[in-house]
């Protein structure tokens, strides 16, 4: 899965990151011991940081997700009044579902309800979900 | 039988129809049913909310056997959910034992007066029984508690359009559009109120916030259609100084270019563009307000 390449990524940085961060202490107490404080840390340690700190926030980047745009109204732009009218807490059951998605096996057997075809509502299963 | 990657997909089909409001009941209740008979141990978690989603769109789809046995498990595995009793009130409502529901109602806000989705049903079983003006005062109220609820002033707004009490469905969508500005389709909503009131001021009224809609969401149709009746009712209207009716004019053209080439864009590449762009102008001129 991508999302397992991309944590592998994010530990690799972050055990870089580690890494450098304990060379650089160990650089430290080298100089106190040798007393040449004046030296500065020296160069790999320093790319050493910056590369992992680059690679753990890109690898965080591409764990946590789609970003979202900045621009509120654009989300909205495929709403439509068919989803923004239910209101989930006021449903009412008192329709015509009650009767029309009726199971067939509770139907009265009359002649009539012979000719009736199986439930022609009745969708396919995922071809036609869109 | 589904494979796995099939079953996830599904899974969060479900969670995007549940988290937009979506109410194919028929597709939910296929859906819900044959996941939560064959993969229950795979949704982990996700399985009680897929049961109450699930229960709520067997109701609509009139399937008792299976709202029942959602209730069950639900039952089971929370047994003294208020969450829970409301679904076997909705259960009891769907059944129009509408007493009984009022009953179970009444004792989970006697144990938490604060339940607003208890008040809510309570709401809706006076609509369910055709009481609009008594579900109209006890929404009314409920708002007087809990302002910020936008479920309940929508619909309140709706309650309200249904008894052509159109002054106060404005107020109700002025609300929301206060806690949304960026919704196009509030503003839209509401300018359709304003057209639908008529009157000069209100016309005018229902012309700008037509424009903003258009302006939050360009491809908002209804919109344009209602920018192009608005504009060309207020030209049509006597009452006018001359000026406002040539401005309103322009507005009016505009809005019909703008419809024609959105039809002829969406049109592009089918052969019978032609005559669907020439359906739409003649559809166009016979919209047209000529003075009675």
């Amino acid at each position: 899965m991508a999302s397992s390449f991309w944590k592998g990524v994010v530990g690799v940085g972050l055990f870089a990151l580690a890494h450098a961060a304990f060379s650089a202490a160990q650089h430290r107490s080298y100089m106190r011991l040798t007393e040449k404080e004046n030296e500065t840390l020296p160069i790999d340690i320093v790319l050493q940081t910056l590369l992992s700190f680059v690679i753990t926030c890109y690898g965080i980047v591409n764990i946590s997700g789609e970003f979202k745009d900045m621009d509120a109204s654009s989300e909205l732009k495929n709403k439509t009044f068919d989803t923004l009218r239910n209101h989930p807490s006021f449903y009412l059951f008192n329709h015509r579902g009650r009767v029309l998605f009726c199971p067939p096996e509770q139907e009265p057997s009359t002649p009539s309800a012979q000719a009736l075809p199986s439930n022609p509502l009745r969708l396919r299963k995922l071809e036609n979900y869109h | 039988m589904l494979s796995v990657s099939e079953m996830l997909k599904m899974r969060d089909k479900l969670r995007k129809w549940r988290e937009e409001n979506y109410r194919n009941s028929e597709q939910i209740v296929d859906v819900g049913e044959e996941l939560l008979n064959e993969h229950a141990s795979k949704l982990g978690d996700d399985i009680w909310i897929i049961y109450e989603q699930v229960m709520i769109a067997a109701l609509d789809c009139s399937r008792d056997d299976l709202a029942w046995s959602c209730l069950q498990e639900l039952k089971r595995q929370f047994p003294d959910s208020h969450r829970v009793k409301r679904l076997a009130g909705m259960r009891l409502e769907a059944l129009e034992r509408y007493e009984d529901a009022n009953k179970l109602y009444d004792s989970i806000l006697q144990d938490d007066p604060t339940n607003t989705a208890a008040r809510k049903r309570k709401i809706s079983i006076l609509r369910a029984q055709g009481k609009s003006s008594e579900a109209i005062r006890e929404l009314n109220e409920y708002l007087e508690q809990f302002v910020g609820d936008q479920e309940a002033w929508h619909e309140l707004s709706e309650l309200y359009i249904n008894e052509h009490d159109y002054a106060k469905a404005a107020f109700c969508l002025e609300e929301l559009m206060m806690t949304n500005p960026h919704n196009h389709l509030y503003c839209e909503q509401y300018a359709e109120v304003k057209y639908t009131q008529g009157g000069l001021e209100n016309l005018e009224l229902a012309r700008k916030y037509f424009a903003q809609a258009l302006k939050l969401n360009n491809r908002n149709m209804r919109a344009l259609f209602g920018l192009y009746m608005s504009a060309s009712h207020i030209a049509a209207s006597p009452k006018v100084s001359a000026k406002v009716k040539k401005d309103n004019m322009k507005y009016g053209a505009w809005a019909a270019s703008q419809i024609s080439r959105a039809y002829q864009m969406a049109g592009r590449g089918k052969k019978e563009n032609k005559c669907s762009v020439k359906a739409v102008e003649e559809m166009l001129e016979s919209m047209q307000i000529t003075m009675s």
